[in-house]
């Protein structure tokens, strides 16, 4: 079979190119949503806990959160997945739902502690400087502190939703009809793996490059401010 | 000196684990005044000095700010802090921010000021300390001296009714010691009521209507800048100032 054929087979034919066009359409939202809530849950964690490092206040709330992590970081995210899926919503079927909520919650422990290095590498005197000046704990955070912390660690974090939209190709576990399992799709039907697979990498491979790109766009404008 | 009594600091203590940084400050701080705090490092002139707008927590004594116990537990803080400005040794600028905006942060964020009045202070206040160019610059486009007139503007910009300045010029480059000490200058002869953490002798003599000499977490001399300088009894501060001078 020559090339044309080959590739006509696989992703022409009988429309099953629209395996991989729905399969991007559901690995790009779920990494949106997941990256969603792990950004809420995660700036909340780091906020505690780097509150709680500082302060001695929240005790209680800083040891769940690190109950949490130590439970999310020691545990691998497909049995997460799983767990989701097959225990918690075992009675209905809700693959999306379910990617949603485990690749959110796992995600938001790496932004937590990603997010809580860059809160602790601001240097106190900028906490001193907002707080002199009559701005509560809180305004000091939301005005002086978080902004130049997550300029700090935006190369961090892009690196974290890169991991994130990657590892969502796990959805295969729970059937879910992501970009990967879109493959599978078609080579189940064509008994082809190279053509679909390849392109499967290549889609995968685009995405993250454009994100990369997007991301050090957004740095770049971010830091112009220093010089 | 008869002025309204601003600052009313009795017994102040102040412990780090074992370490008795302050054993007992007693002074007032009057309406008016400028006050020198002199002293070796280590003594606990800069922890005196913090503990007036409680970025230190005292351990042990009482301040009062106008006639109001602030080392009591059902103080707001944040809105006693507002009346008391400081100016830090490192300036402690906000760098992501233009200098306008470090300057108008707090007041609107407080609401104090509406947007359009707090820039219409910043631009006053910028003019006062030499810079009306700067508004738009970011903190690291200015050298050590403007930064230092920055944060002396951006406390300003509170409208404080005491300011603390925490060694003010030991981080700059000398030859810009003496464009901060020269803003601090007008700003005492304006009537603002002062208190420096200062290695400046000279500023301490000039412009200072009072020089304390903290030593081993106490008051040792507590003077005019004359006698402070030139006829104290004190064998430790003739020690120091020996070596200083």
């Amino acid at each position: 079979m020559s090339f044309q054929e080959r590739f006509s087979l696989n992703f022409i034919e009988k429309g099953r190119y629209k395996y991989l066009v729905s399969g991007i359409e559901n690995t790009l939202l779920i990494t949106i949503v997941a990256a969603a809530i792990g950004i809420a849950l995660g700036f909340l964690i780091a906020i505690i806990r780097s509150t709680h490092d500082k302060t001695g206040r929240l005790r209680i709330l800083n040891a769940l959160c690190k109950l949490y992590l130590t439970v999310i970081r020691g545990t691998p995210t497909t049995v997460q997945l799983l767990i989701v899926y097959f225990v918690i919503f075992s009675s209905v079927s809700r693959p999306m739902l379910s990617a949603f909520i485990a690749f959110g919650l796992n995600s938001a422990a790496y932004v937590a502690e990603i997010v809580r290095s860059g809160i602790m590498s601001i240097d106190p005197g900028q906490t001193e400087a907002g707080r002199s000046l009559g701005l509560s704990y809180a305004q000091t955070m939301t005005y002086i502190i978080i902004p130049q912390a997550f300029k700090n660690v935006l190369p961090a974090l892009t690196n974290e939703f890169i991991v994130l939209l990657k590892e969502t190709s796990i959805c295969i576990a729970i059937s879910l009809r992501d970009l990967t399992y879109g493959t599978q799709l078609i080579s189940s039907q064509t008994y082809d793996y190279m053509f679909p697979l390849l392109a499967g990498a290549l889609i995968y491979l685009v995405i993250v490059v454009f994100l990369t790109w997007l991301f050090g766009k957004l740095e770049r404008s971010l830091r112009k401010n220093e010089r | 000196m008869n002025g309204e009594v601003l600052l009313d600091i009795q017994g102040l203590e102040k412990h780090f684990g074992d370490n008795k940084v302050l054993r007992g400050i007693t002074t007032q701080i009057r309406k008016g005044e400028v006050v020198a705090i002199i002293g070796p490092s280590g003594c606990g002139k800069s922890t005196f000095l913090r503990s007036l707008n409680l970025l230190e927590e005292p351990t042990g004594g009482k301040i009062l700010f106008e006639g109001t116990e602030i080392t009591g537990t059902k103080v707001d803080v944040n809105h006693i802090r507002r009346k008391i400005g400081m100016v830090f040794q490192q300036f402690n600028l906000f760098p992501h921010l233009t200098i306008r905006r470090n300057i108008t942060l707090a007041p609107v964020k407080l609401g104090i000021l509406d947007k359009h009045e707090a820039n219409r202070r910043a631009d006053e206040l910028l003019k006062r300390v030499g810079l009306p160019d700067k508004a738009d610059a970011y903190p690291e486009q200015l050298s050590g001296g403007q930064k230092q007139r920055i944060a002396i503007a951006r406390a300003m910009a509170m409208n404080p009714d005491v300011m603390l300045f925490d060694e003010p010029t030991s981080a700059l480059d000398p030859e810009m010691v003496g464009e901060v000490l020269e803003i601090m200058r007008e700003l005492a002869e304006s009537g603002m009521t002062m208190v420096v953490v200062t290695h400046e002798m000279g500023f301490a003599r000039e412009v200072a209507t009072r020089a304390i000499f903290i030593d081993e977490g106490v008051i040792k001399e507590d003077n005019t800048p004359e006698e402070f300088f030139r006829s104290t009894q004190n064998e430790r501060l003739k020690d120091f100032l020996s070596k200083v001078l």
